[in-house]
C-alpha cells in the first residue's frame, strides 16, 4: 500500500509548492537583511552597525544553505518530510530579530 | 490501526515537558516515533504553513527596523524605539510559535488525532489592529498641532 502511495502521481505539485515557499521565505529573510544593513551604510564610521549587519548577513547566508539542503530532501519520491530544517529556520528568524534590536539599539 | 496510536493522547497529557517539547521541536519524527508517518503531502503542507508563518515573522521583524529608521520622531518620547521593539518582539514570539505549532500538528497527523486549534492568529489580528489604532491616533495628535 505503501509503495503504491510512493508511486502515485503528485498531481497538486506538493514538492515543488514546498520548494518555493522555502524560496519565497529566503528572498523575505534578503529584505530583513537589507533593512539592517542600512543604518551601516549612512554612518559608515560606527563599527558595531557592521558588526550586526555582517552577522545578519551570516544569518541569512545559513538561511539559504538550509533552503537549499531542503529543496534536495523534497526531489526524492516521495519527498523527505522535513525534521532539523524547521527548528533551525525559526531559530536564525529569532536571530534576525536580536540582531535587528541591537541594530535600533546600536 | 497501531498500539501507539490508539495510546497516543494520553501519553501526550500525561509525559509533557518542557524537554520533551524541545525533542519534539528538533526531530519530531524521531522522537518518540509515535502513530504512523502520515502522507508526505501533508507533511509538506504543514511544512509550508510553518514558512509562511515565518514570512509573517519576518515581515514583522522588516517593519520594526523600517519603524526605527523611516519614523520621523513622534510627539511621545521613544514611541518610535518602542513601537520597533514591540514589533521585533512579536516577530520572535511568531517565529517561535511557528516551531511549536509545526510540531504539534506533525505529532497530531502521526496520531490521527485532530490537528491542534489556535487562539494565536486571533490574538496577533488584535494586536497588528491595536498597534495601527495607536498609529493613527498619534499622527492624527501630530497633525493637530501643526
Amino acid at each position: 500500500m505503501d509503495d503504491a502511495a510512493a508511486r502515485t502521481a503528485d498531481h497538486g505539485a506538493a514538492a515543488e509548492r514546498t520548494r518555493l515557499a522555502w524560496r519565497r521565505t529566503a528572498l523575505s529573510a534578503a529584505a530583513v537583511a537589507l533593512l539592517a544593513l542600512r543604518p551601516a551604510i549612512t554612518h559608515p564610521a560606527h563599527a558595531g552597525r557592521w558588526i550586526a549587519a555582517a552577522l545578519i548577513f551570516l544569518g541569512w547566508a545559513v538561511m539559504v544553505a538550509i533552503a537549499y539542503r531542503r529543496a534536495r530532501g523534497l526531489t526524492s519520491i516521495p519527498p523527505r518530510p522535513a525534521r532539523r530544517t524547521v527548528p533551525a529556520f525559526a531559530l536564525l528568524a529569532l536571530a534576525f530579530a536580536l540582531l535587528g534590536g541591537l541594530v535600533i539599539a546600536l | 490501526m497501531t498500539k501507539s496510536a490508539c495510546c497516543g493522547p494520553a501519553f501526550w497529557t500525561s509525559a509533557v515537558n518542557n524537554q520533551q517539547v524541545l525533542r519534539e521541536w528538533f526531530d519530531p519524527e524521531k522522537t518518540p516515533t509515535v502513530g504512523r508517518t502520515p502522507d508526505y503531502r501533508f507533511s509538506l503542507a504543514n511544512e509550508r504553513t510553518f514558512l509562511a508563518w515565518i514570512r509573517t515573522g519576518l515581515a514583522l521583524i522588516a517593519g520594526g527596523l523600517a519603524c526605527a529608521q523611516f519614523l520621523p520622531p513622534l510627539p511621545i518620547t521613544f514611541l518610535r524605539e518602542g513601537l520597533a521593539i514591540a514589533l521585533l518582539l512579536l516577530g520572535s514570539v511568531v517565529a517561535l510559535r511557528a516551531v511549536d505549532h509545526w510540531a504539534r500538528t506533525e505529532r497530531a497527523m502521526r496520531l490521527g488525532e485532530e490537528l491542534p486549534g489556535s487562539k494565536f492568529p486571533a490574538i496577533l489580528a488584535m494586536v497588528v489592529a491595536l498597534g495601527a489604532l495607536l498609529l493613527i491616533i498619534t499622527v492624527l495628535i501630530n497633525a493637530a498641532k501643526e
